[in-house]
């Protein structure tokens, strides 16, 4: 996990691209720093005073998202990459700290890409972003200098989507969404009517005798995905469609604990939405995004490709690899995203891909070096 | 108001109210413990009874404590509520997830605040950098709460003010402010500070916030946490025992003479249990007899009733 050591000269220079569409300026309060427009920095830390205070009374214990624990063979380095190349027909790339992080192009992407195409490898991009639209996905590409496809991005806001129309969810019934532009949009698209999503994050409750929230009983799903305008509101809203709409679905685009919405830092994910929501109503998600295979079926479908003929690279375990694993394919880490070597062979690590490398663009590189 | 329980619910395990077990509990229990939402109130309603019956309790010479696991007010708060729906209650009968985080922090010696002179309008910049690092690298470590004046207010009575340092510990309650500020910051220090606690007060999914409906829980921002940062939380209010400890102290009575009487099954009836109570379940509150029928239900007090008032009715035999 990447993570940026501030000095008290770095907070008070922080930059907007801290925090999207944030003021810069900082403030120290008297009080707990509950500031609706605040810019975001590490709290200042002294690792020897925090260690000081006994870590073992932390009983804090990391939850096991893995599939399986059954031993596995330690993820090879990869040293040939054109024997992977070679041996598969499809590359699936995570986006996140594969391609790009937040809105900067990682290194040597764009050749890497050409190169595989030139192949005549076909390329699909799979991400659990929710906050944009396959179009919208599309035209970041084109910003970032990438020849990509709609057709070739497969979002989670693109698998709630799907996801309802496989189960042909019925167009008079409504979606109530916790999350941004990029599920309304996908929802439109496929013909359904939805309610809620970032405009939400302006209604306010006030708890007082006599106050009742109504809400919309035709809602037969509620769709959580990443929404930095979540509050209280939508908590209840989607907590009272789920527990009072009889046969209400609770779906999920993904569960990442944390996302690179920007290149500086991690942010809270999905889910944490998710996980409020679960917490608020005691039911499980039907989880859309990565981990499960529900996208990597639709595309193997859609463009008929067998899965063992599909090489997943991706930059997270619990999500990227385990999704590849879960679909039979081969799997590729990078360590230029949120997991480090380290993590990888931290002995509490269960998920081991095939291979790993630094960023996609070792594929050149590495075989540069081998010539 | 009340309604009739069926008589199919008078299985092996959890047992009506009637005069005959009533007097018995009455006979063998010295303090009661209550849970509040649901049990005595809804939202800001008193429930039918409430006050007579604690009354009456009192007058047969019975302790009685509050132990509510919702964070948002402070003992103090919470006493100043009573009051205000007529019942007098002591500030050391109460007590709530809120006091329970501050007294965890106390009991596992969190170290107290240096107070860290804090940044003024008009000073110039460097030197407040110069100031802050200097000062912030010498103060101990301080609390992020995710909650409401309730913590704070506990936190500052037991001498942890929210003042410079790193943070050592983080706090989550039930927040209505919840937003992705707090998430964001909240799981910063959790994932990054080396050793940084992860408190929550309750993980309660819903409760009676107002006397209309039920409204997510502290369990809703725990979650939230849970989700970010893939730990669990050290819980200190219902169903751990940790407020028990206090409890105990306090009175000085055996939990086999205690009886815990609350609405929800998986904190204030397992609370009860995991201490030793006696339990009563009442389904004014977020439970209804459907739910503790239910066969994934594994939780199953000894006594329920419908209402706390029947304990009144039935000690003076008026059913």
């Amino acid at each position: 996990m990447l993570t940026i050591k501030l000095s008290a000269a770095a907070v008070c220079s922080s930059s907007s691209t801290h925090f999207p569409n944030s003021h810069s300026r900082l403030r120290f309060n008297k009080r707990i720093p509950f500031l609706s427009n605040p810019s975001l920095f590490n709290p200042l830390r002294s690792i020897a005073e925090c260690s000081s205070f006994s870590a073992k009374k932390n009983s804090a214990k990391t939850m096991d998202y893995s599939a399986s624990s059954r031993i596995v063979a330690a993820a090879e380095q990869l040293k040939d990459p054109d024997q992977l190349i070679d041996s598969v027909e499809t590359f699936i790339f995570d986006c996140d700290g594969v391609i790009w992080k937040g809105d900067k192009l990682i290194d040597g992407v764009p050749e890497t890409l050409d190169m595989l195409r030139s192949k005549g490898k076909r390329l699909v991009f799979v991400t659990n972003n929710s906050t944009k639209s396959r179009k919208q996905y599309g035209k970041k590409f084109e910003t970032l200098g990438l020849n990509v496809s709609e057709e070739e991005i497969f979002a989670s806001s693109f698998a709630a989507a799907a996801y309802l129309k496989s189960i042909e969810f019925p167009k008079d019934k409504k979606v109530y969404v916790v999350g941004e532009e990029g599920i309304l949009k996908e929802l439109d698209l496929a013909g359904f009517q939805y309610i809620g999503g970032p405009e939400d994050g302006d209604k306010k409750i006030e708890l007082k005798p006599g106050f009742l929230m109504e809400h919309d009983e035709d809602v037969g799903a509620v769709v959580v995905g990443f929404d930095r305008y979540f509050n209280y509101y939508k908590i209840q809203y989607a907590t009272l469609c789920i527990r009072e709409n009889p046969g209400c679905l609770f779906i999920a685009t993904n569960r990442d604990a944390v996302t690179h919405l920007t290149d500086a830092q991690e942010w809270a994910g999905g889910g944490s939405m998710v996980g409020a929501v679960r917490g608020s109503t005691q039911r499980e998600p039907h989880v859309v995004g990565k981990p499960s295979t529900f996208m990597m079926d639709y595309l193997a479908k859609e463009f008929n490709i067998s899965k063992s003929q599909i090489c997943m690279v991706g930059d997270r375990l619990d999500t990227d690899i385990l999704f590849g694993q879960n679909g039979g394919c081969k799997t590729l880490l990078v360590l230029s995203g949120v997991t480090s070597l380290p993590m990888l062979q931290s002995p509490d690590n269960t998920i081991q891909p095939d291979f790993y490398t630094n960023k996609i663009s070792d594929f050149l590189s590495l075989k540069a070096a081998a010539v | 108001m009340a309604t009739q329980i069926s008589q199919s619910t008078l299985k092996e395990k959890s047992q009506l109210l009637t005069p005959l077990n009533t007097q018995n509990l009455l006979d063998s229990v010295d303090a009661f413990l209550f849970d509040c939402d649901g049990v005595i109130w809804k939202g800001d309603s008193l429930i039918d009874g409430v006050s007579d019956t604690l009354d009456f309790l009192r007058s047969m010479g019975k302790k009685l404590v509050f132990v509510t696991n919702n964070s948002t007010k402070s003992r103090r708060q919470y006493a100043k509520k009573f009051h205000s729906v007529g019942i007098s209650v002591s500030e050391d009968e109460i007590f709530s997830s809120s006091f329970a985080a501050a007294m965890y922090l106390k009991v596992n010696k969190f170290p107290k605040e240096k107070k860290v002179s804090l940044l003024e309008e008009n000073v110039s910049l460097s030197s407040k950098l110069h100031t802050l690092n200097e000062e912030a690298m010498a103060a101990k470590p301080q609390v992020y709460v995710i909650g409401e004046e309730g913590i704070l207010e506990e936190l500052e009575l037991a001498g942890f003010t929210p003042l410079g340092g790193p943070v050592g510990a983080v706090v989550v309650g039930l927040d209505q402010y919840i937003n992705f500020y707090k998430l964001q910051y909240g799981t910063l220090c959790i994932r990054e500070n080396p050793g940084c606690l992860f408190i929550a007060t309750n993980r309660d999914a819903v409760g009676n916030l107002t006397d209309l409906q039920e409204w997510p829980g502290a369990g809703c921002m725990v979650g939230a946490i849970c989700g970010t940062t893939q730990k669990d939380p050290i819980v200190v209010g219902k169903p751990s025992t940790f407020l028990m400890d206090f409890l105990l102290e306090k009175f000085n009575i055996p939990t086999s003479k205690m009886c815990m009487v609350g609405d929800r099954l998986d904190t204030d009836i397992l609370f009860g249990q995991n201490s030793g109570c006696r339990t009563l379940l009442v389904f004014s509150g977020v439970t209804k007899e459907s739910d503790l029928q239910d066969p994934s239900n594994q939780i199953h007090p000894e006594y329920m009733t419908t209402t706390l008032s029947d304990i009144l009715h039935l000690a003076n035999n008026k059913f």
